[in-house]
């Protein structure tokens, strides 16, 4: 298939991907701080 | 929303938020019942297009730069309008599809780095190398070995079967159709 010549270049980054079900993913993740799991214990109720 | 950029190799740049939309044709296969519905390129070597996953160029030639580049003729191809698709061999769907990333434009078509389809239809290929999209869709499916499904209109497939070209199995191309929509969650082409 002949598509001629080149003659621009896009950059091109949607706001929402045209992908069912994708979302557009974040550039720089936040990191969530880290935090001491916490302790499984008598808290837990049962229903 | 866009803005234009400096240059890159020469060429003018600009940077988007919307996708490009552009013509695309594949090849089809699928399974004897119609199921595990695949586009595939025309050209036989080249990745699937697999449903709800975003299509990703890659380099065959090259592992030093990513797709497309613009000294190369790498990346998904895509054409302007629907004249230079007619030259493609054996197509059996039609779509609009949707261009994201880098996408470099060319004369009649795109090179681009990611894609996905927007709206698809079956073609009676010797219809469309024929008239374009005038004539109406075709009414089967034929599977062949290796999976490979081709959609014909009812001359045609007459006209197949009168040179010994028999399909294994026939399918009703409008529920294949349907499927083939369902299978990639996009709408029908109204061409």
């Amino acid at each position: 298939m002949d598509i001629g010549k080149p003659k621009r270049i896009n950059e091109i980054e949607p706001v929402t991907l045209p992908v069912p079900g994708e979302v557009v993913p974040e550039k720089e993740p936040s990191r969530q701080p880290d935090r001491e799991p916490e302790p499984a214990g008598p808290e837990q109720r049962q229903s | 929303m866009s803005r234009s950029a400096s240059t890159l190799d020469g060429l003018a740049t600009g940077v988007a938020t919307e996708p490009i939309i552009a013509w695309r044709a594949w090849a089809l296969t699928g399974h004897r019942d119609g199921s595990s519905l695949l586009l595939r390129p025309v050209a036989k070597r080249a990745r699937t297009w697999r449903p709800r996953e975003i299509v990703e160029a890659s380099c065959r030639t090259s592992r030093w730069h990513e797709a497309p580049d613009p000294g190369c003729t790498c990346g998904l191809h895509d054409t302007h309008g629907l004249e230079v698709l007619r030259k493609t061999r054996c197509p059996a769907v039609l779509g609009r599809v949707a261009l994201w990333g880098r996408v470099i434009e060319h004369e009649h078509g795109y090179r681009a780095r990611f894609a996905y389809p927007q709206r698809l239809r079956l073609l009676c290929q010797f219809c469309f190398w024929k008239s374009g999209v005038r004539r109406p869709a075709p009414e089967h499916v034929g599977w062949f070995p290796h999976d490979e499904l081709i959609p014909l209109c009812e001359q045609h497939l007459a006209i197949a079967e009168r040179h010994g070209v028999h399909p294994r199995w026939l399918l009703p191309a409008d529920e294949v159709q349907q499927r083939l929509r369902d299978t990639y969650a996009v709408d029908a082409l109204a061409v």
